[in-house]
């Protein structure tokens, strides 16, 4: 009996949305970054944001005005902050997002479920899918929710002034003759760092430091033992928030001080927001590192 | 048994009929309710067909919370005879899927199935089923050697297995690296908020025999109640009996968990309290738990749903919550 209601349902919505979807005007079909073909209006105007860091480039592109629902994390810049929430980005409420009546959901690969991208687009709702993986393909996907978001002059933009900056940190550690150890935590309990394949290794190695997580698993866990043994000379510690446990955890280095790290004072605690988003924010958080990583590089030029 | 045919088709009736207006009150419920303010009265004129169809508010109701809806009722019905079915088999109260290991067992299947990158059907289905069943045979293994399966013994070996699925189900999470690890921990807490049309069709079709051969079978189970001699002396093969009713019921739990991970202890409320209701027959309880489960399951979720100011929580949550004090109760009462 259920089963039979369901399916007229069913039958009666799919005839309505075929009627509703011959109405709409403008649309184009693009390939998004997983090779989806992706139906999306000319000019999309109730866009939802399905990250932080999608709600960062949409901003970054002054297209803030689109946006009509973000998720729960989304806190740059400050007017994010008052639009509609529809749950954090791994954790999702369909509900929420259909009540929005987005005309795009702009979703990223590592994070988002498949199965709501999935169900968005059983409702008719186009989802434009991102997979920003280093800095490279973050400027493309700028470049791409650029067109998008006919916003394509604006992306230029923004890409060139990325390359310029990440270009001027280049040609400063050009000449650098040594490479200092870098241990980036990025977890506090158990201690957890970067492996090659993510954004903060790449950062590391432009700013002209040497990841000693680097290996084939992403997020490598260590113990205490093993973070000493590696003798690292610069150890930066990011956090969700700075609160007293972030200090704590400084605190807790430096009882050791037979680390390098320890002995010239090279322990730094950063905001992790600059480094796990990828958006344009993340040259910001390269400029960081080349500061934390070669301080005398910028004595130089005082 | 003593009762005359026409009586028990009236009480079938009559409990069912009872159970199935509450299963239907709490589906309204639960479609009236959700994360976005729309009012029980929106709903209602919607359910008349007083708005236009294609308002946004009717992709809400018939497409996030009806499928929705229909999956607890589902999960609920299956759980809660999964429940009965072990207490009658194994002769003892405190018995379900969840606190044998066998929703466990299933987990870790499934599990092993989402990191392998099986689609949720058939997959993931038959990779949980496999860890159901597995389980099952471990469960079995270790509390026969006593001529009946004694209650400490069976519960023990439950709660071992249990344990010890619990501790490869966190091994499995620990290592893995990647996105996924997310879903699959909302999705083991009892999550049944990503389900469509589809999915829940296909569930219902992998449920709705099995309930129907449960029923087949309550009058043999009712009889294995009364021991297995008298039961033979009925005419009850009780090899065949049992196997079909452990595999059918092994089959209803791998099919939930791989659909909405633990939800736990749902075997036990409902099978208690109809029973307290009912009386013992199966006849009667069988019916009654698809039904009375289903909505039982219908208004938890509607709970974890609603209670959280932000977000909602996991339906595993509040089942459990509800459950566990009841088990606690039913283990004091029984030892007595």
């Amino acid at each position: 009996m259920l089963a039979f209601r369901s399916i007229t349902i069913i039958s009666t919505m799919t005839i309505l949305l075929l009627i509703l979807s011959g109405k709409v005007s403008a649309v184009k079909t693009i390939i998004d970054q997983l090779g989806r073909h992706v139906t999306v209006p000319d000019q999309p105007l109730r866009v939802v944001s399905l990250a932080p860091s999608i709600t960062e480039i949409v901003y970054a592109l002054d297209q803030g005005h689109r946006l009509k629902g973000v998720t729960t994390y989304s806190d740059f810049p400050s007017e994010a902050i008052k639009l509609p929430k529809v749950g954090s980005y791994v954790h999702l409420d369909l509900e929420k997002i259909v009540a929005l009546k987005p005309d795009l959901c702009i979703a990223i690969k590592d994070g988002n479920p498949r199965v709501i991208a999935q169900r968005l687009e059983s409702l008719k709702i186009p989802v434009y899918a991102v997979d920003p993986n280093n800095l490279e393909t973050v400027m493309k996907t700028v470049l791409e929710i650029g067109t998008l978001l006919n916003a394509k002059d604006q992306a230029d933009r923004l890409v060139q002034m990325m390359d310029l900056r990440i270009q001027k940190v280049k040609s400063l550690v050009e000449n650098v003759t040594h490479r200092p150890r870098v241990f980036f935590q990025i977890g506090i309990s158990p201690i957890v760092s970067v492996g090659t394949h993510t954004f903060i290794h790449e950062l590391i190695v432009i700013a002209g430091g040497t990841n000693l997580a680097a290996g084939p698993i992403p997020y490598p866990r260590f113990s205490r033992e093993k973070v000493l043994s590696l003798s690292p000379e610069v150890i930066i510690i990011t956090s969700m928030a700075r609160s007293a446990a972030f200090e704590k955890v400084k605190a807790e280095w430096e009882k050791w001080p037979t680390m390098p790290a320890v002995r010239n004072q090279r322990i730094y605690l950063e905001d992790s927001n600059f480094f796990d988003r990828p958006s344009p924010r993340l040259v910001d958080g390269l400029e960081l590192i080349i500061r934390m990583i070669h301080p005398e590089l910028f004595k130089k030029i005082q | 048994m003593n009762t005359k045919t026409p009586f028990l088709i009236k009480r079938v009736i009559t409990a069912s009929s009872l159970l199935i207006l509450l299963l239907g009150f709490a589906m309204v419920l639960g479609i009236s309710m959700g994360s976005t303010d729309s009012g029980i009265k929106d709903v209602f004129k919607n359910l008349m067909g007083i708005k236009e169809p294609e308002s946004m508010l009717y992709t809400i109701i018939w497409q996030i919370r009806f499928p929705r809806v229909l999956l607890a009722a589902l999960v609920g019905a299956a759980l809660s005879l999964g429940g009965l079915v072990f207490q009658a088999l194994l002769r003892n109260p405190l018995a379900e899927p969840y606190i044998l290991g066998i929703s466990g067992g299933s987990a870790i299947g499934a599990i092993i199935g989402i990191l392998m990158g099986f689609s949720r059907f058939p997959g993931v289905s038959l990779t949980a089923f496999t860890g159901s069943i597995l389980t099952l045979l471990l469960i079995l293994a270790m509390s026969s050697g006593q001529t009946i399966l004694k209650k400490d013994a069976l519960l023990l070996s439950g709660v071992m297995v249990n344990a010890f699925c619990a501790a490869v189900i966190m091994f499995l999470v620990s290592m893995t690296q990647d996105s996924r690890l997310h879903n699959i921990i909302f999705w083991l807490m009892g999550d049944l908020s990503l389900v469509d049309m589809k999915h829940v069709g296909i569930l219902a079709a992998t449920l709705l025999p099995c309930f129907f051969l449960v029923f087949w079978l309550s009058n043999p189970m009712n009889l294995l109640l009364l021991g297995k001699e008298m039961a033979q002396t009925m005419g009850v093969n009780i090899k065949t009996v049992t196997f079909t009713l452990l595999v059918a019921t092994s089959f209803m739990v791998s099919a939930t968990v791989s659909y909405c991970g633990l939800v736990g202890f749902v075997g036990l409320v409902m099978p208690h309290l109809l029973r307290l209701v009912l009386g013992p027959d199966h006849r009667v309880l069988v019916p009654a738990c698809v039904f009375g489960g289903g909505a039982y399951m219908v208004f938890c979720d509607l709970l974890a749903r609603t209670l959280p100011k932000q977000g909602e929580m996991p339906a595993g949550v509040i089942t459990a919550m509800i459950g566990a004090p009841l088990f606690i109760y039913l283990l004091k009462r029984t030892g007595k």
